[in-house]
């Protein structure tokens, strides 16, 4: 097939990279390297202070500019992190340190509508994780990473255009050293569309054959094979706050960071979770409470950032924080093969959609109300009547269910079951060898002999052995009681609401 | 000089009523499962779409019975989902899934305090859930009118229970029922209905399913003690 040669590339250019993984730097602020500054903040910039400035001359402009090491581990974990992130788009990542990302889009153009809107939700997606991106669309790798350091983020989508476009670009995207940039300012060439002009072959002899090659790879002459990024086995990522965070909703807004970076990994992946947690580092010194860890559970595996981050904030508005937080976590639990979304022909969403709907329900509640505050009901083939009834974790199936109950144990026909069986059976008094509950009962039906459980008798929390006589009875005030006697007198133990 | 307001803009108040509001169409109801209570709802059953009070005057009434042919209805015949939020006692599944009502599709919250109505408000807006019945004893009139909303929006049922004394307070519930036993049945009282101006009927008396198998013989036999 003719498309599958087309390659489109966009890149992510991340100059302010090396300050970005500072948030905690105070302003104006700058982060130097071996004396120099690499990049420095705005408040900082704009008093001067640029990159390539010794520190001295530096601290001559601001006197209380905070400067910060460059910490290359700190970048290459933001990029790896945003890598993830970028596999919510495309699988075909490749990562460039120290500050360029790049993504293979052509087989996701369909799918999110189009160059141009892919390209605006790319670059808007990255600046929500908190990055100052350049980026660029090219139809190669190199003219990407070069339109994306100068800056230039029109979408060249043609080959055709590409000398065209590129020839605009000034020597220094491609960085050369002193020597070379001389060099050809001597032979006259200002910008890369002088250097287009040049015979190749006389390129490579005096400037070296990497020059001349790059120029082919960059215009599509050359193939430009690029590593691609391996996402990690296991997804654990964590992020510095801005500042020290004591209220929990407060959270929500980096949480969702990690959780768009979370669900990238696990579109990439082709997975889903079931859990995850998020582990909420406390400073040291703040008392004996060092992390606090909320453990999320979804009721179907899902990868929907949407639906994860909607159970976090949810979570997140229920939690007294014992502590400040500095930084957050995030770990996937086990994950599980989820195939992509496929959208119904005609936009029909039909059952599934009410299925999803109530899933997304049911983990709502959960997680305001406690996981086992949620639950469904099922019948056991059990005589004792406290044991014949489970509270199970809810089931969402789309269509007819196929029943909790298991097919073919039809129960054996019995008495009248009450709908509301008390947690514990209550004792009744007695008047005149009738039970009482707030008047005399009369017994309308019984006795139902329920003679079970030796079995269990040595088991502490079991209900052990049972023998009681079951009755219906009304009370004077209409109401209809479920009540047995047992050696141990009359007890109440349902109610027919 | 200021001009005189236009009709447009009358129409646009939010306090003016408009009188052909009332043609809409009501959803028709869920049947009951007794013709005789049907025929004095308005929609021929439980609405949809609108908050249905029941007070009854004492806990195992029937309360709960009364509702579970629309249930099963729902849950089996129409594969909606049945939500309880706050029940007072754990429901007992044996006796569910003896009337008929589908367990796969009964879902239970027990939401403490002020979380119920919450609950009830999410569950009414999921899609799929064909009842909400829920226990607030202790819920604010404004609660009960964002119910009324949320209900409105979903055109599910939904089914408060109260205390009995909340029959005086005035509720933005379209339908209320006061509840009580006798006559060896379940009486149903009709505090108020759409359709305002028709007087309301007379106590409909539903009888309870008779458990009696020989209870004159049993009964009698009821000394019959546990060895």
């Amino acid at each position: 097939m003719l498309c599958l040669t087309v390659m489109l590339w966009l890149v992510l250019y991340l100059p302010r990279l090396p300050l970005e993984v500072f948030p905690r730097l105070s302003s104006p602020g700058a982060i130097i390297s071996r004396e120099r500054v690499v990049v420095a903040d705005e408040a900082a910039t704009s008093a001067g202070v640029v990159p390539g400035l010794r520190l001295a001359e530096a601290w001559a402009f601001v006197p209380h500019l905070a400067v910060q090491e460059r910490d290359p581990v700190r970048e290459q974990l933001a990029l790896d992190r945003l890598a993830c992130w970028a596999g919510s788009f495309t699988s075909e990542v490749c990562c460039r340190p120290p500050a360029t990302l790049l993504l293979e889009v052509a087989g996701s153009l369909n799918l999110f509508g189009g160059a141009e809107a892919l390209f605006r939700r790319v670059v808007f997606g990255c600046s929500g994780q908190g990055f100052t991106p350049q980026a660029a669309l090219a139809p190669t790798p190199l003219a990407a990473q070069w339109l994306a350091l100068a800056g230039d983020d029109r979408p060249c989508l043609d080959k055709g255009e590409l000398a065209g476009r590129l020839g605009c670009l000034p020597l220094t995207v491609l960085g050369l050293s002193v020597q070379d940039h001389l060099r050809l300012g001597r032979f006259g060439v200002r910008s890369l569309a002088g250097l287009f002009e040049l015979p190749r072959a006389g390129l490579a002899r005096r400037l070296g054959s990497v020059l001349a090659a790059d120029l082919g790879r960059a215009l599509g002459d050359l193939p430009d094979p690029r590593p691609r990024f391996a996402f990690p086995e296991r997804f654990v990522e964590r992020l510095e706050l801005p500042a020290r965070v004591d209220s929990a909703p407060a959270l929500g807004f980096t949480g969702r960071r990690l959780v768009a970076s979370l669900c990238g990994w696990l579109a990439a992946r082709g997975a889903a979770i079931r859990e995850c947690s998020f582990v909420l580092d406390h400073p040291r010194g703040a008392g004996q409470w060092p992390v606090t860890t909320l453990k999320l559970g979804f009721s179907g595996a899902t990868r929907d950032a949407e639906r994860i981050g909607r159970v976090f904030i949810e979570r997140l508005q229920r939690l007294e924080l014992v502590a400040p937080v500095e930084q957050i976590g995030l770990q996937a639990g086990e994950i599980e093969a989820l195939s992509g979304h496929t959208a119904g022909l005609f936009g029909d969403r039909g059952e599934e959609a009410g299925g999803e709907s109530l899933a997304v329900l049911v983990e709502r509640l959960q997680a305001r109300l406690g996981q086992d505050r949620v639950h469904a009901l099922s019948v056991a083939t059990e005589h004792r009547p406290e044991n014949a009834s489970r509270q199970v974790a809810p089931q969402i199936v789309a269509g007819r269910a196929s029943g909790l109950r298991a097919s073919g144990m039809r129960r054996t026909p019995c008495g009248p079951r009450p709908l509301w069986l008390l947690a514990r059976p209550q004792p009744l008094s007695e008047a005149a060898g009738r039970p009482v509950c707030g008047g005399p009962l009369q017994l309308l039906a019984g006795p139902e002999r329920i003679e079970s459980g030796w079995w269990d008798a040595a088991e502490p929390a079991a209900i052990g052995d049972v023998r009681r006589d079951y009755f219906v009875a009304v009370s004077v005030r209409s109401e209809w009681l479920w009540i047995f006697r047992s050696r141990a007198g009359w007890f109440l133990h349902g109610v027919f609401a | 000089m200021s001009l005189p307001p236009t009709l447009a803009k009358i129409l646009e108040r939010s306090d003016v009523w408009r009188g052909n509001t009332l043609a809409s169409a009501l959803l028709p109801g869920v049947p009951t499962g007794f013709s005789g209570l049907d025929r004095e709802l308005p929609g021929g059953g439980w609405p949809r779409g609108a908050l249905t009070e029941l007070l009854p005057a004492r806990r195992g009434v029937g309360e709960l019975s009364l509702l579970l042919p629309a249930l099963v209805r729902l849950s089996k015949d129409e594969l909606a989902w049945i939500v309880c939020v706050a029940p007072p006692y754990p429901l007992y599944a044996p006796a569910l899934d003896e009337s008929g009502v589908d367990l796969s599709r009964l879902l239970i919250a027990s939401a403490p305090g002020r979380d119920a109505a919450w609950a009830c408000e999410r569950s009414l807006r999921a899609e799929g859930v064909g009842a909400v019945i829920a226990w607030l004893p202790e819920v604010s009139a404004d609660s009960l009118r964002r119910l009324q909303l949320a209900a409105e929006a979903s055109a599910s049922l939904l089914f408060v229970f109260r205390p009995p004394t909340c029959a005086l307070q005035p509720s933005p519930a379209p339908l209320r029922l006061a509840l009580e036993g006798g006559g060896g049945g379940l009486i149903v009282h009709l505090l108020k209905r759409r359709g305002g101006t028709q007087p309301l009927p007379l106590p409909i008396v539903i009888p309870r399913p008779a458990v009696l198998k020989s209870s004159a013989e049993t009964v009698a036999n009821r000394a019959a003690f546990p060895a």
